[in-house]
């Protein structure tokens, strides 16, 4: 397994299913993933999705600038990704960085079980 | 362990080594150790020290506005940071995130199994 291979495919999925479908992330975290976002915890593929679903915007578009990978140790992967983020009717696109950390499934495909996000402020 | 106890305090003792002798970061970082350097892959201890102390600059100050923490599984906690880093002379200072994996040490410590620096450009 090529890290940075999965990971450029990680990040290509993830996020064109989130500018495309939030609802669609569903299968990419299980029970026992956990997300923080912009420091609120929470946990579990239901909460997860449920909150990316009701984040105050209609349509968004993820532009990535950088995507870091390497080994956790255990079979899983780091990936940490910086971009920008264009709201619909924003004038000024957003800066943020996230990390997301991937755990193999039984079917030789990776799920979500950690994921941080964070807007970097000017 | 809590996770956001164990967080702060290695944020804390990191990032004052950090500031004030690069060199005393070693005992933080392992033979499997990694760290990606604002793209650059760096591996083990010795490496990673020698990077870190070859930085161009003599004195810096880090300061840290965000800290977010999750178990990662198999008894470690990812950290991921963000903040200023202001270089001695420099006018303006550096936007930057950071995400570190701590694992476990046997005498009940942790080291930085995976590392990842990035600088936020405006």
């Amino acid at each position: 397994m090529d890290p940075d291979a999965v990971a450029k495919a990680f990040v290509e999925h993830y996020y064109s299913t989130f500018d495309a479908n939030r609802a669609g992330l569903a299968n990419l975290y299980q029970e026992g993933s956990m997300l923080t976002f912009e420091g609120q915890k929470i946990q579990g593929s239901q909460n997860i999705v449920a909150k990316l679903t009701s984040l105050p915007f209609q349509q968004c578009k993820h532009n990535i600038t950088t995507v870091d990978c390497q080994h956790s140790g255990s079979g899983g992967m780091l990936v940490f990704v910086s971009g920008n983020l264009q709201l619909a009717g924003e004038q000024h696109a957003l800066k943020f960085s996230q990390m997301f950390h991937l755990m193999p499934t039984p079917q030789g495909s990776f799920y979500v079980l950690n994921d941080i996000f964070r807007l970097n402020y000017a």
